[in-house]
């Protein structure tokens, strides 16, 4: 092994620290990333062009809202994008009605210390399935996934309908077509790889499908598919304890995030903490952690 | 016309021995791969994997290394892709291979035998990965 290879210490960053970004900026290497922070500086007009193929123009035409000027059947506008100038992160929001309380569609992006892009959230609801009060505990505190709080009674509704932890309607399956638009856009951008950090072991499982390697973690998902097979520490703590640890759940994607949801993980001395995943653009990992598996 | 191939294993000592499973099941029996080039391959990428897994991702639950092979009539192209830390392998002084065996330090091989065994090493550190390709002409 290369004993006296050197691990840098000092993080060098490509992009010139100018909060705002010019035409002549623009005309130079294509290839050095533009921030969410410089196009956070230009006019709201401006933001909205270069930030709205974020969003699948089919996706809102689904729902009546018009991809240009993201206005629905009432006119209201149902997109809201906050954009705020010198911050480094910027979210936007599909509503069916504007004064609907939850977004169909919620995206956040921000600037990494590196100059690199984090999805720090997605959230795909299908608006018109049934919903699970799992983002509240019985006192109606936020549960934030479920990873301050839990609401057991709602998680188990949720967990028999078919959801996978941290949902509370069921997906759109529509993260194929909102990473595709993504990626064209960080590509636009000058970006090469975006990161996020999966909530859930199923989270963790579709950012696999979708082509996700991992910074941190990918070990730790061997560790958890190797321990759910017979005779696996994993296995044998699906003892029918919970509602949550049932025996079959180890046959399937979603069995095993309810489990790790309630805490197996303590039965390997592991935590679902910590785990980064990055997609390069326009490249596929094929990591499969969980093969052959039903979800 | 090129073939390319990809594996993706979790960076652990344990997947060694798939990367080089990988390697033999992709590159053995085209054409200028002999049982040399071929042990030439499997060595570079096991103790550049090694250096990956020891150094790379030191201190963290490991995450993912990416093998690709493309494998053309010319050269065997390989790249190594990792998301720990990089290295700065210039900066790396090659062992004293005209040493006496007890003036001989005991590590420090990994890079020189890569140097050795391949035509053409190139490391590159980007937002998508640390890079590391190793060329083999044949």
């Amino acid at each position: 092994m290369f004993r006296s290879l050197r691990v840098k210490q000092q993080l060098v960053k490509i992009v010139p620290d100018s909060p705002s970004i010019s035409a002549e900026q623009l005309s130079r290497d294509a290839a050095i990333p533009i921030t969410l922070r410089q196009i956070n500086s230009l006019p709201e007009n401006a933001k909205r062009r270069i930030y709205r193929p974020l969003l699948p123009a089919s996706l809102l035409v689904q729902f009546g809202i018009d991809p240009i000027t993201w206005k629905g059947p009432d006119g209201d506008q149902h997109i809201r994008l906050k954009a705020l100038p010198e911050k480094n992160s910027i979210s936007i929001a599909a509503r069916m009605a504007s004064d609907d309380p939850e977004d169909i569609l919620f995206l956040e992006l921000a600037d990494n210390a590196m100059n690199g892009i984090d999805l720090n959230l997605l959230v795909i609801n299908d608006p018109e399935s049934p919903r699970f009060c799992t983002d509240q505990d019985e006192q109606g505190q936020p549960t934030l996934f479920g990873t301050a709080r839990r609401n057991q009674g709602e998680e188990e509704s949720a967990m028999q309908a078919g959801l996978a932890p941290a949902q509370t309607r069921a997906s759109l399956h529509a993260s194929r077509l909102v990473f595709e638009h993504l990626e064209t856009f960080l590509a636009i951008l000058g970006h090469r790889a975006y990161f996020l950090e999966p909530l859930t072991y199923a989270s963790a499982w579709v950012f696999e499908q979708r082509g996700f390697a991992y910074v941190r973690g990918h070990k730790l998902m061997d560790d958890i598919h190797a321990e759910f097979q017979p005779g696996g520490r994993l296995h044998g703590a699906l003892d029918g304890s919970t509602p949550f640890r049932q025996p079959e759940q180890w046959r399937t994607v979603r069995g095993r995030a309810w489990a790790i949801q309630d805490g197996i993980l303590e039965a390997i001395g592991a935590r679902w903490d910590g785990l980064r995943m990055v997609k390069q653009i326009g490249r596929h990992a094929r990591v499969e952690t969980f093969p052959q598996a039903q979800y | 016309m090129n073939q390319k191939h990809q594996i993706t294993r979790a960076a652990e000592y344990q997947s060694l021995a798939t990367l080089r499973d990988f390697i033999e099941a992709t590159c053995k029996g085209y054409p200028g791969v002999d049982d040399q080039v071929l042990y030439d391959l499997k060595l570079a990428v096991d103790e550049a994997c090694t250096n990956i897994i020891t150094h790379g991702y030191a201190g963290m639950n490991p995450g993912s290394i990416i093998l690709a092979i493309d494998l053309s009539p010319q050269q065997v192209t390989m790249t190594i892709t990792d998301f720990g830390q990089a290295f700065e392998p210039s900066e790396t002084p090659m062992p004293n291979v005209e040493a006496g065996l007890e003036d001989r330090d005991t590590g420090g091989f990994g890079l020189f035998f890569i140097y050795q065994t391949m035509d053409e090493v190139d490391y590159e550190c980007t937002e998508d990965g640390n890079h590391l390709t190793l060329i083999k002409r044949l």
